[in-house]
């Protein structure tokens, strides 16, 4: 039989089967008597290990079967399922992962399984307690393993003392159920979810991502060029003609829509990985953490999905980190000893709200201004006019941090001001929110689609630019009177903080506007986590422009975007503001 | 007339495997089943002349799912599948009324053999 057809239906079902693993697995962390779990673990691992033995992977039976078998001590030996099981058990999903990849990439096997097979087989709880040792008898077969048995048992855990975990053991054993009449009461939404799939298999088909793309660039040039017959149309006064754009106008916007809903992918897709990561720096810092997620669902294009993981992934070590404090500084505070870290997403339109927050130590105004003094990236007369929301946003400067220490969790990976310019890129935006001693919230605006963006037109001189409008909190029409000077800078007074103005003429190397009315037209944005006015010689409107990437060089200017044509056929820049100041 | 037959895995994959073995025998597959509470479902709904049951499933296992379709309709012919390390279940499965039992991973000559067996018993 030539199994080399059945590839890749293995490779994106055996995928799914390591995402149940891992999910499950930190779930159970939480509560480790959910029997449903437990039994969805071992019936993950076991099929698995049938799957790959059908194609004859060696290396990733010998994996599953290995955690499979570890499961099976967990439901029928009464094994507890603490930190020690779990870790094995993420482990082991990681290695098939990395197997997978190469059988994906056709390549050999590159890693081998070494001894993890042995580990798990050898595995014995921290702190064996006599009842579970009388219990099961594989237990007793190998602790002659010495080393294996120490390597698998030498991290501590905090949360094998959870009094839930006798209790589960307890029930286990009261049940003594055997494997196949261990009966499955609950099902996981994630399987109910399969199920539905699995019965509808014909309604779902894979696309290759490039042929996505085509489609939104070619309805994108249908939107502009539904624009340049609007202007026709307008210019000939023929209201057939115009009936029958404006017609054409209502299925480019459903066709439009439908595109983007191809590119949508569900935020879910990317929160195991943050399930991980929370769990591995809550114990390598040794904090006492719950980690909770909401708004999996909330669908956003896959390619600012791809770009949030790793800003995402900051704030959450962030969290962990530097928010949150050890159990006994909180209980000395009057809190709970566990902390909590939230991630949850919202929808609001178009736009998707991202929410990083802990009940941790939250952040001082006070103590972040006179650290960006003594770090020279303010002087103390800027200092004086910071509202609290400026001075939280002081943290996203190039070379600030208030780590009191690099610490190998938090002296890693991007800062700040690498997390808000690539928000920023997005189209989106950060926002911070703190309380000293009730803990912080990040709050990342990003749009839920791309290509297809609401820009500001503005003009400058003699050219006219774009500015997207998820960059632009506002506009403003100033009377020049209005604009105080401070030092040597120009600001003015928005919501009792005093924001600078610049020029967008200068900052683009164009001749300064006049503005003979008095009134001088200008929007407000952020750069480098304040707000800045910029200004322009006149408003030209919103527009929705269909963005092109630019090809190398001019892909390497500065500040530059993309390009859009307006639909007159003209061409505008669109401007990326946060990377031009 | 081909004889029907019911594919019951949590497997995609092995449902397809298995189809695809079958459907060269010149099997007539009439439905598939992804856990045990659709496989009896199903069974009361197509009636198919051959069932091969997974055993380790969510919702109800295979052996809950054979006591299920037994009780319902004594002469059903049911095949178990049934990994390596399982052989302690067979027991279970025969005093339940299963009519015999293939082996994953799937050898579609031995598969074959199987099934016509337990066709023509």
């Amino acid at each position: 039989m030539d199994m080399s057809q059945y590839r890749n239906l293995f490779l994106s079902e055996a995928r799914e089967y390591l995402k149940t693993i891992n999910v499950t697995v930190v779930g159970l962390e939480e509560s480790p008597s959910d029997r449903a779990a437990i039994d969805a673990l071992f019936r993950g691992a076991h099929s698995l290990k049938g799957m790959a033995a059908s194609m004859d992977y060696g290396d990733v039976v010998e994996v599953a079967h290995s955690m499979e078998d570890l499961m099976i001590r967990v439901r029928e030996d009464g094994l507890a399922f603490e930190a020690g099981v779990a870790d094995l058990l993420l482990e082991g999903a990681d290695l098939i992962e990395g197997l997978l990849n190469d059988v994906e990439q056709e390549l050999e096997p590159r890693r081998s399984p070494g001894d993890f097979a042995r580990r798990l087989a050898a595995y014995m709880p921290p702190q064996a307690q006599p009842e579970s040792q009388s219990a099961g008898e594989p237990q007793a077969s190998t602790q002659a393993q010495g080393p294996a048995q120490a390597q698998g048992s030498s991290q501590p855990q905090a949360s094998s003392q959870t009094p839930g975990l006798s209790q589960a053991r307890a029930s286990f054993q009261a049940q003594g159920l055997s494997q196949a009449q261990a009966p499955s009461q609950a099902q996981s939404p994630a399987e109910a979810d399969k199920g539905k799939e699995a019965a509808g298999e014909v309604s779902t088909v894979r696309v290759r991502t490039e042929l996505l793309d085509h489609l939104i660039n070619l309805t994108g040039e249908l939107i502009t060029n539904k624009h340049r017959l609007l202007n026709i149309g307008r210019d000939l006064g023929s209201a057939q003609l115009n009936e029958a754009v404006s017609e054409t106008s209502k299925l480019l916007r459903a066709l439009h829509d439908e595109v983007m809903k191809v590119r949508l992918m569900p935020f879910d897709a990317i929160c195991d990985r943050f399930q991980r990561s929370v769990r591995a720096l809550a114990k390598r810092s040794g904090k006492d953490l719950h980690f909770e997620l909401q708004g999996r669902e909330i669908g956003l294009d896959r390619g600012i999905l791809e770009q949030l993981t790793d800003p995402l992934n900051h704030l959450l070590r962030n969290a962990v980190d530097h928010g949150m404090e050890p159990s006994t500084e909180r209980i000395a505070a009057g809190k709970s000893a566990r902390g909590l870290v939230k991630l949850s997403v919202t929808r609001d339109r178009d736009r998707v709200h991202i929410t990083v927050s802990d009940d941790g130590r939250g952040m001082d105004p006070q103590v972040m201004i006179a650290a960006a003094i003594r770090k020279k990236l303010i002087t103390p007369e800027e200092a004086v006019v910071l509202s609290p929301r400026q001075a939280l946003m002081l943290s996203c400067l190039p070379g600030f941090s208030t780590a009191k220490e690099v610490t190998d969790v938090s002296g890693r990976g991007v800062g700040m001001d690498a997390v808000n310019a690539s928000i920023q890129k997005l189209g989106g935006s950060l926002t911070i929110d703190s309380e000293p001693g009730t803990g912080s919230r990040f709050t990342l605006m990003v749009p839920m689609t791309i290509a297809i963006i609401h820009a500001l037109v503005v003009q400058c001189g003699k050219v006219k630019v774009a500015v997207p409008v998820t960059a632009v909190h506002r506009t403003v029409e100033l009377r020049r009177e209005q604009a105080e000077t401070v030092g040597k800078r120009q600001v003015f007074q928005l919501d009792d903080e005093a924001v600078p103005l610049l020029s967008l003429n200068r900052i683009l190397g164009m001749p300064l506007g006049r503005f003979p009315s008095g009134i001088v037209p200008l929007f407000v944005t952020e750069a480098k986590g304040r707000r800045v006015g910029l200004v322009v010689d006149r408003f030209l409107g919103q527009h929705e422009l269909f963005v092109k990437p630019l090809g190398r060089p001019l892909s390497k200017v500065r500040g530059v975007a993309g390009g859009a044509t307006l639909g007159d056929g003209e061409i505008v820049t669109i401007l990326d503001v946060a990377d031009l100041l | 007339m081909s004889t029907t037959v019911m594919i019951v895995d949590d497997s995609l994959f092995m449902r397809k495997m298995l189809r695809d073995i079958l459907e060269e025998e010149e099997y007539e597959v009439v439905a598939e089943a992804s856990d045990g509470v659709e496989a009896v479902d199903k069974y009361k709904e197509f009636r198919p002349d051959l069932t091969t049951l997974d055993i380790v499933m969510p919702n109800k296992t295979g052996i809950e799912a054979l006591q299920e379709i037994m009780a319902f309709d004594p002469a059903a012919r049911i095949v178990m599948c049934s990994a390596i390390g399982q052989e302690s279940l067979t027991t279970a499965a025969h005093e339940a009324g299963a009519k015999a039992f293939i082996l994953k991973p799937f050898n579609p000559e031995l598969v074959a053999r199987v099934l016509k067996e337990a066709a023509e018993s």
